[in-house]
């Protein structure tokens, strides 16, 4: 019986004859945010990919509060409450940032054809202002810096009510002062009740966010566990720093 | 407020101009812009709008005016029953085309259109005995025997064409198919059925073409391959893009100036489409963006100083 808000069982891919993911088995509760790390190519994007709908996994299932969703469209998952980020940002250039939030809220709402997005400013307002954006409504956001982009990325994610959203790479291209900024936005996203999976290389960051951390290697689920059992653990010391122990700045 | 003093103005003007000109050349000439912005403004919404390269639109235009004259030159049809059913036609046309090809993108989906718009001018010509082959259907029942009247009609369905399409465009449907010209994965994440938005718009458009191609077909009194072919589709593409893709508004000057300057272009006999195409490909040399946004931005400077 699943007990998770999101429970991961079995899951695999193969890109031809390799196993970018196989038979991973993780189960997030509620309340929880947790970090995912793995050397470059062990498969932390695929697996997002897997459980966002963006590639069709080979089997097991990726089951949202009981529902398995594995395959279903990305459109459908993120209807299901899994919303996700992307290690580069993606964002709808030509449109304003508060467009950017009102595609979002279009989806989730549905629309009638007549319908004005007008109706929909004020709450698009509302999310912008949580993620200190409200300054920048009106720019476009492709003329955003990277540190705006992540967080109109974060506000876009989180105005399709997810319940659990899955974070990649929120630190990469930030300055340690943009990252200064977003690791409280992330912990605030949590605690207001947010289920929160995060990739990230920048382990001494991700180790102040996470209570958990999960191993990823060759596609293959090598460690679970508090940022202290994962750091003495052998195996992913050896994985990911090589043969000599290395300071990850655990707590 | 501006925005719709130009609207305004754009209808008078559409509104008044046969009582200034006397021309029935030149009257004969604007119903024919009126057509081809509707022709390339449909264009827009799925090149423009959702950034789906199409070069199928012949297939609608052609679509269109194809129903309307075999039906009106084999079973008496009158044109207010088949400029709609050409719509139709060409809707489901885009519906069938749309669910195969709006799966790849770029130069494949260009590719997908273009191939799939060349099989029905080979029709045509199998079917020579009742398409009429290359001569096509000539005798198709007028619109209106009074050029004013044939006008006003043109006029009248570039106003319901063009208002469906600026409205969509500036509706929240219109913000999504933004979204997805500009990132469609970034669509997809927040929840966008990026491909039944792409198959509804693709529809949208080849109905609002196919009407045209009816009215076309009837205000020619003819109907042939010329508007089936696919190279149709290529310029009706470099047309659009040259008045500014993304606009709406583009599209149709586009077709106003083009088709004028089409029609001066006359006396150069042989080098006439060599002049024609130059002048696109230095339209879009000295504004990239197209026609519409550069006199727009054009205005805008010389409003503000």
């Amino acid at each position: 019986m699943a007990t998770g808000v999101l429970e991961i069982r079995g899951l695999t891919k193969y890109f031809g004859g390799l196993r970018a993911i196989d038979d991973v088995n993780v189960s997030i509760s509620k309340g929880e945010l947790v970090g995912v790390i793995g050397p470059n190519g062990a498969g932390k994007t695929t697996f997002f990919n897997l459980i966002t709908g963006f590639v069709v996994p080979d089997g097991g299932e990726v089951l949202v509060n009981g529902v398995d969703v594995a395959g279903w469209s990305p459109h459908r998952v993120v209807q299901e409450g899994v919303s996700r980020t992307f290690q580069i940002t993606r964002m709808f250039s030509s449109l304003k940032v508060i467009e950017n939030v009102i595609v979002a809220l279009l989806a989730r709402k549905g629309m009638g054809i007549l319908s004005s997005s007008r109706a929909h400013v004020e709450e698009a307002s509302a999310i912008l202002e949580r993620v200190g954006l409200h300054d920048k409504i009106g720019l476009l956001a492709g003329s955003l810096g990277q540190g705006d982009q992540r967080k109109l990325e974060l506000a876009r994610a989180t105005a399709t009510k997810p319940n659990v959203l899955l974070i990649d790479e929120p630190f990469s291209g930030l300055s340690l002062k943009e990252v200064e900024v977003l690791i409280p936005l992330i912990q605030k996203l949590n605690k207001e009740g947010l289920n929160i999976v995060i990739i990230e290389h920048k382990l001494r960051e991700l180790m102040r966010l996470a209570k958990r951390v999960l191993v990823l290697n060759f596609g293959r689920l090598i460690a679970d566990g508090t940022p202290e059992e994962i750091t003495n653990d052998e195996e992913v010391v050896e994985a990911y720093l090589g043969k000599e122990r290395g300071n990850f700045g655990a707590p | 407020m501006g925005k719709y003093v130009y609207f305004a103005l754009a209808l008078a003007m559409l509104l008044v101009a046969p009582m200034f000109i006397k021309s029935r050349v030149i009257i004969d000439l604007l119903i024919l812009c009126n057509i081809y912005a509707i022709f390339l403004s449909s264009w827009d919404l799925v090149g423009g709008y959702t950034g789906q390269i199409s070069f199928g639109h012949s297939l609608f235009i052609g679509g269109g005016a194809y129903t309307a004259g075999l039906l009106n030159y084999y079973f008496q049809v009158p044109p207010y029953v088949t400029i709609p059913l050409g719509g139709i036609v060409a809707a489901a046309l885009a519906l069938l085309i749309g669910v195969f090809a709006l799966r790849v993108k770029g130069a494949y989906l260009a590719l997908v259109t273009f191939a799939a718009a060349a099989v029905p001018v080979t029709l045509t010509a199998i079917f020579w005995e009742y398409s009429g082959g290359d001569d096509g259907l000539s005798g198709i029942s007028p619109l209106s025997v009074d050029v004013v009247t044939r006008y006003y009609l043109s006029a009248a369905l570039l106003v319901l064409c063009g208002g469906i399409l600026i409205f969509i465009t500036r509706s929240s449907y219109g913000l999504v198919l933004l979204s997805i010209r500009d990132n469609e994965t970034a669509s997809m994440a927040v929840g966008i059925d990026v491909r039944k938005y792409k198959v509804i718009t693709f529809v949208i458009s080849g109905f609002l073409a196919g009407i045209a191609g009816a009215f076309y077909c009837h205000n020619q009194l003819h109907v042939g391959p010329a508007e089936l072919k696919p190279a149709f589709s290529v310029l009706v593409v470099l047309m659009a893009v040259a008045g500014g893709m993304g606009t709406i508004i583009g599209p149709m000057l586009s077709g106003y100036f083009l088709i004028f300057l089409n029609d001066w272009l006359r006396f150069s006999e042989n080098y006439k489409m060599m002049i024609y195409t130059g002048v696109i490909v230095i339209i879009l040399l000295v504004c990239p963006r197209g026609l519409y946004p550069a006199i727009a931005s054009g205005i805008k400077r010389v409003v503000h100083k």
